[in-house]
Order: C-alpha cells, then structure tokens, then sequence
C-alpha cells in the first residue's frame, strides 16, 4: 500500500517536471515556422551550399534595412556572433560583404517583403553550368567583361557559404513581424548591447555530407560498425519522352527523326521553393501544349503515311550541370536511348530546344514577344533555315512569335551543350543540327532566374479557372478571345500560339505540306496547365491524368510540386505530373476496362490506367515513356568524378531544420552563478579543513577498539577480494 | 588484493605474471603492474624477491611509457593526417565526422 502511494507521488512528480519543463522551453523559444533552409550540395570537387554546426548557429537579431547595417554588422559590432535579418531587396548588396568577411556572421534569414520586392534576385551563377558548357561558350563568371547570362547572378548556389541561410516566404510575414518586435525591444541601442539581453535567433540546419561528392559517396557506402550513416546521395530523377508515331526496332529506320526538347526542373538556394515560372515551366508547358496540338493535327494511324518523326523529350536535373540531357546525348552516343528502339544520331534530322522562353512575359502587357533562335553554325544549314522560315510564316497570323535568328557558338545554358560536348562529331559539323529557341539575347530576360521568387506572377499569369467537359474538350483560344476571358497579352495566349505555331511547323515538317486546317493549341490547356506546375497541384488536369488507382487517397497539397530535380534515390512529382499529362493529352483512349487495359502489350506502347477527365478510369495507349535522369558520371563504373567531364552533384543528406528566437542572457546571472558556485566551493573546503583540525573539540576520542589496525585490515580484505 | 597480506614469493609471482600477461599487447596490464608493485620494489625494506620484482616493476613501466609514446605518437599523426590520407584516412577511421572533411 505504501509503495502504491509512493509511485503515485512518483508519477505526480515526474508528469508535473515533464510538464513544467515544457513550459520553460517555450517560455524561452519561440520557433520559427514555414522557413526553408539553404542546404549542402556537393560536385566533383567542391562544397557548395549551407550548413550550420551540429547544434545550430545562434547569433544576436539584427535587422538589415541598408547597406551601413550590414557594414556595421561585420565591422563594428560587439556582441557578436549576429544573425542578419535581411529582406530580399536588400539581399544582392548586402551578401557579398557577409561573404567577405563571414567572422562575425552567424548565419541570414532571408525574407520576402511584399511592399519591397527586388528587380533581380537569382543565386545561379553569372554563367550558369558554366563548366558543362561546350566548346564556344565565351561566358566566364570569373573573367570581367564580355557577355554574361545571369548579370544579377550572385553564384550562391555554386559557392560554399559559410553560415546557414533561411528563407521566409511573403506568407510568413508575421514570423518577419515577430522577430522585429523583439529586436525592438532589446537590441536598438547598437552602441550598448554587449552584456545585456538580447534578441537572438537559432538556425538549425546541419548537414552531414562535406568535401566533394568522392569523399561524401565514398563515406556513405563504407559501413562502419557504429556510423552506417548515408551522408549524400546524386542528384537525379527522370527524363520524359513521347513520339508523335511509335517508335519500333522494325519501324525505327525508316523514319528521321525531329527532336525536340525541353527541360522540366528548376533550382533554388532553399529547401523546397523552387518555382521556376519563367526559368523552366513555361518552355515545359509549351513543349506539352505543342505535343498535344501536333497530335490533334496528325492521328496517330497515319504513321505509316509519313516518313518523319517527332520524337518531344523533357530533360530533367538540367539546373545541375544538365544531367538529364548529358545522360541522353551520353546513352545515343552509346546507341541505347530510348531503350525500346535506339537513336543513332545520324537518325536526328534536327533538334530544337525551348529554352528559358519565360523572362520576357514579365515584361510586356501586349502581344509581343520576341524570340531568338541560337544556330551554333557559321555555315548554312538546310533543316534549320526551313524550320525557322516555317516558323515564322506559320506565326503570321498572330505575328508571335517573331524569330531573330543569332549566329554563334555561345549558346546560352541548354541542353544543347550536352550534345554539343558527348556527340561533338556530329553536333560540330552540323550532321545533328540543333537550334536553340530562347526570348533573350545577350542577356537573360528572366531576372529571377532559378529563384525562390521565380513564381507565376513573374510571368504574369492569373489562373482563370474554367471547367473542362466530361470528354476532355478544351475551349479553343479564339473563343477565350471573343468572349474576353483573355487578352491577347496574357501568357496563355502567348503560350498558346507559340504552341500553335510549332505544332504546325513540325506537322509541316512530318507531312511535307503546310497546315490547312483550324486547330489551334488551347489556351484553356495552357491556363490549367501553368496553374498545375506553378499554383497547385489538386488541379483538374493533374487530378485526370493521375493513375486511377491512387484515387482512393487523399487529392494532392494544393501546392505546386517541387520542380528541383531532387536526389535520384527519390523520384520527384512533377516529372510524373508531366508524362502522365503527356499520355493523357497525346495518347489514344482505349474502350478496355482496367484488367484488359493491363494485359495489351503492343510493341511501341505503353499502356496507363488513368483516372481521366470523369475520374471514372481509362485506358491510355501511349508512346511516353521515362528515361533516367542520373549523371553519366554515376552510371559509368570507375568514373574518376573530378575529371568534369559529366554532372557530378550530390545532395548532403541532413537530420532536421528549424530556426527559432529567444531572448539571450546578458551573461550577468551566469557570472553570478559561476561566482557564487566557487565562493560556495572554496567555503565548503575551509570548513572541511578546520573540521578536520580540530575533529577531537566535536567529537570524543575513539575507543580503542574501533581503531585497532587487524579489523580495519579485516573489513578491508573481505571487501577486496 | 592487498599486497600487505602476501607472502614474498607470491608477490613476485604475481608480478612476473602481470608481466608476461601484458607481453599480450596488452599495455595497461604493465601499468597497472608498475604502480602496484612500485611500493613494493623501491620503497619497502629489502628482501629476497625485491630484486626480480623490481626488474619486472621497471620492465613494465619502460613497456607501458613504450606503448603510450608509440600511441600518442599513432594518434597526433592520425588526427593531423586523416583528411590528407584520403580514402586510407577515411578506412582507418572507425567514426567518420559528419559535416566537416
């Protein structure tokens, strides 16, 4: 009973400390939600990235409302280590004197200020995948002068930053407004602060992969006793292609392929936010809406008729020294891509790449936008005169786009250096002639490129929410027109007629005589689809071409999916989101119910059950297929991954990431406890010492007995031994 | 064990056996064995056994001081050349540092 008793006292005890603990925990933080941290990458060489210490980096709050702050900061502050509160206004000045002189900086937290946003913000480098690029490329982000792709381009993504960096979007302005309160209160007096409380910040983002990808892959597959910890993996997904007609062993030699590509990813400095409207998704979303139109154009039944392929592929990990396009230019050259019917090059009768398309969207409101197609050749080469000719008269009718042809071997950051570099013999004398269609010249247009701002308003977009009927009909761009839904200058209609204007040129392309019908590509499509990659994917058209079978769960976050190319361990959403898409818009629907739909197997197709546009389940037959999107340099057995000569890039693996504020002690109370710890010490000894001393005025003299060496030596052997 | 409470020769043969224990490689033994008989060799009045407990008492110590020297040596170069080696670094290593080279 008493022992009952006891361990209910005992249980009352240790829930009220357990409880009362917590409650001085966050008593003292305040944690810090919906931040993204900037995280570690490594390449065959080199670190670049963030990371904090094991336990985090802690520094004093300091809000950066101008460059004097930042140089104050660095300089002059006393109480140091700070963490910088910048906003990303303030960030491309401010960024370059933390860097040069890191000492007193314990790591920023960046944050995006709706009333302050920046013209540029973009942590690529001024030449971005400037070490993949082929042979002609004369931009350098080291040499001065000369042209330079990403002029706003602070290169963070490819520089070792020695403090951890966090990210708070715009949604999270209250956590921006927290922070201030509490700087505020106890940090304004600058000239004052050392050995006072004062507001601080704790960044935790800690990661476990250092050096460069050799040592970190090397650590990660040797399997200690006590650390089989993986400490980084290569970064890698999927490629996604489809051809217009299938693509046997039989059939595959008599028809010459048109390759035309396009990349899905994008990248970001943070975790998770990874937008990239203007960067990537709009070439993505136009090379979609071209396929889909060239196949209303040319039925797939027809195969036999023509003599032409169009073989669409979406390049993925293009942000990282372009893996998705090294490893395809890497399997032609080896004859082994796409795995069912090989390309050899001499098959490719041209390749034209979308490039980055996005950045002039922002700028204009009217229907312009201008475009320049990149040839990498002196000479004259025939397939791609045609095709910018056709181009540009299948445009006409909208005047977009209008096509300036630029003559160099500079080529802006494409997939077209990959092929240019792995199938030089081919690609350099013009027998695979490729084309580079981008909305820039000299420079990039897109401000933001690669960005965690790279987002939809960028590029103007405003998502206009119409239905699509039960059959999966999609109101055509002129009807949006007349009924004033859209505007000539809205990106779908651009898009749209871009898409139209391909669509047609390659239909022209396969079939020899130029388009005479009516079908245009939709801007209703395209407005779903920006809305899918670029707003949320619990949209309607990533809700129908989903598997039917997963539809018992719940629909997705309506967030877009994550377009960084991400580890290849993992495979990400949006490549998925793009090839279904790609099966449901191009491919034929078959009358099969789903047992009969996964028994077809005609050579050439594939074949989807896919919940379609009444979510009631369909059977696609498609061409699509997927690809791997890992580096060469991963595929290749004894690939020495310094040599640079394929994309390199691991991902640190990390444990956890959290930032959060508290107040920090002025040091007064803990001088004060360690000084009375010692007193108390120092008090306790003398007393001891004088006991001892004089032990004979407390205590009488022992009796004889107890002292007698024999029992003492007695006890002490039975304990002993 | 209290050595007061042994005989003579037991205590050498206790301490040859320390000894030849830590000719195993086995470092500590020798340490152990050199502090615990060092009373014994150097500081209690002479007798017959002191002689050879005291060879083996010096014996042990010299091996002992061998052993850390030869260690602090192993693990000053270790700990400086770790990141240089490389791989071997890397192998040799039984906890790898998370984060850092």
């Amino acid at each position: 009973m008493a022992s009952c008793r006891y361990q209910v006292l005992l249980l009352i005890l240790c829930t009220s400390t357990l409880v009362y603990a917590e409650r001085l925990h966050e008593q003292i933080y305040s944690s810090i939600e919906g931040g993204a941290a900037c995280f570690r990458r490594l390449n065959g060489t080199h670190q670049a990235g963030c990371s904090s210490a094991d336990n985090g980096a802690v520094g004093v709050v300091h809000m950066i409302k101008e460059i004097n702050d930042a140089q104050w900061l660095v300089q002059n502050a006393s109480a140091g280590p700070y963490m910088a509160v910048v906003s990303t206004a303030q960030f491309y000045d401010v960024i370059e004197i933390f860097m040069q002189q890191p000492a007193n900086v314990a790591g920023i937290l960046l944050y995006d200020n709706a009333t302050d946003s920046p013209t540029a913000f973009s942590q690529e480098s001024r030449c971005p995948n400037e070490y993949s690029s082929a042979p002609g490329n004369t931009c350098s982000s080291t040499v001065a002068g000369g042209i330079v792709w990403n002029t706003k381009g602070t290169g963070l993504l490819r520089r070792n930053i020695p403090f951890p960096i966090f990210y708070l979007p715009q949604s999270k302005s209250d956590e921006i407004d927290k922070i201030q309160v509490c700087y505020e209160k106890f940090n304004l007096d600058k000239s004052n602060q050392k050995g006072n409380p004062l507001c601080s910040l704790q960044l935790n983002s800690f990661m476990f992969a250092a050096v460069n990808s050799e040592v970190c892959l090397r650590r990660s597959a040797s399997s200690a006793l006590l650390t089989p910890t993986k400490v980084c993996d290569p970064l890698g997904d999927n490629n996604v292609y489809y051809s217009l007609f299938p693509r046997t062993e039989e059939t595959k030699s008599s028809k010459s392929v048109t390759l035309v590509t396009a990349r899905i990813d994008t990248a970001s400095l943070f975790d998770g936010v990874s937008p990239g409207a203007a960067s990537s998704v709009v070439g993505m979303v136009t090379l979609l809406t071209a396929a889909t139109t060239l196949s209303q154009l040319i039925p797939a039944k027809d195969a036999k008729l023509h003599e032409q392929n169009v073989l669409w592929t979406l390049f993925n990990g293009e942000a990282f020294d372009y893996i998705g396009s090294q490893r395809v230019a890497y399997d032609i050259s080896k004859g082994v891509w796409p795995a069912a019917a090989p390309l050899s090059p001499a098959d490719i009768r041209l390749h034209v790449e979308i490039g980055q398309i996005g950045g002039a969207l922002s700028n204009s409101n009217d229907s312009s936008w201008p475009f320049h197609a990149f040839v990498p050749y002196s000479n004259i080469i025939p397939e791609i005169n045609e095709f910018l000719d056709m181009m540009t008269s299948n445009a006409k009718p909208y005047n977009t786009p209008v096509i300036t042809p630029e003559f160099t071997t500079n080529l802006p950051p494409s997939s077209l250096h990959s092929f240019r570099r792995i199938l030089k013999n081919v690609t350099e004398s013009g027998e695979l002639p490729e084309v580079l269609l981008v909305d820039h010249s000299n420079t990039f247009s897109n401000l933001f490129y690669q960005s965690a701002l790279d987002e939809y308003g960028k590029i103007r977009f405003n998502y206009k929410n119409l239905t699509i009927s039960d059959t999966g009909v999609f109101v055509s761009t002129d009807a949006l027109l007349a009924n004033g839904t859209l505007k000539e200058g809205d990106p779908q209609v651009k898009i749209a007629r871009l898409a139209t204007a391909l669509a047609r040129t390659l239909y022209q392309t396969v079939t020899g005589t130029a388009y005479s019908g009516n079908i245009t590509a939709s801007a209703h499509l395209v407005d779903e689809m920006l809305y899918c990659f670029l707003q949320s994917q619990a949209c309607r058209l990533i809700m129908a071409a989903d598997y039917a079978s997963s539809s018992g769960g719940e629909s997705p976050p309506a967030v877009p999916a994550p377009l960084y190319v991400g580890v290849a361990a993992w495979a990400a959403t949006a490549p998925v989101f793009a090839a279904h898409l790609l099966a449901l818009l191009t491919g034929a629907q078959l009358p099969a119910n789903r047992t009969v739909c996964d028994t077809l197997a005609e050579p050439g197709y594939s074949y989807y059950w896919l919940r379609g546009w009444n979510h009631s389940g369909v059977c696609i037959q498609t061409t699509m297929n997927m690809s791997a999107a890992v580096s060469p340099a991963f595929a290749i057995t004894d690939y020495d991954l310094s040599s640079g000569m394929y994309s390199s890039w691991t991902e640190s693996v990390w444990q956890a990431m959290s930032a959060r504020v508290f107040v920090s002690a002025g040091g007064g109370g803990a001088g004060a406890a360690a000084g009375a710890g010692v007193a108390a010490t120092l008090l306790a000894a003398a007393l001891t010492y004088w006991l001892h001393r004089h032990a004979d005025r407390i205590f009488a003299t022992p009796a004889a007995s107890i002292v007698n060496d024999d029992a003492a030596s007695g006890i002490l052997r039975t304990v002993n031994c | 064990m209290d050595l007061t409470r042994l005989p003579n020769d037991k205590k050498l043969q206790l301490c040859r056996w320390y000894f030849k224990v830590g000719c195993l490689l086995l470092p500590f033994v020798w340490a152990v064995n050199a502090v615990w008989f060092f009373k014994e060799a150097f500081m209690k009045p002479p007798y017959d056994e002191q002689k050879q407990i005291k060879k083996y008492v010096v014996m042990s110590a010299a091996g002992a001081a061998a052993w850390v020297a030869v260690l602090a040596v192993w693990v000053t170069v270790f700990q400086l050349q770790r990141v240089a080696w490389g791989p071997t670094g890397d192998s040799l290593s039984f906890i790898v540092p998370l984060g850092r080279a």
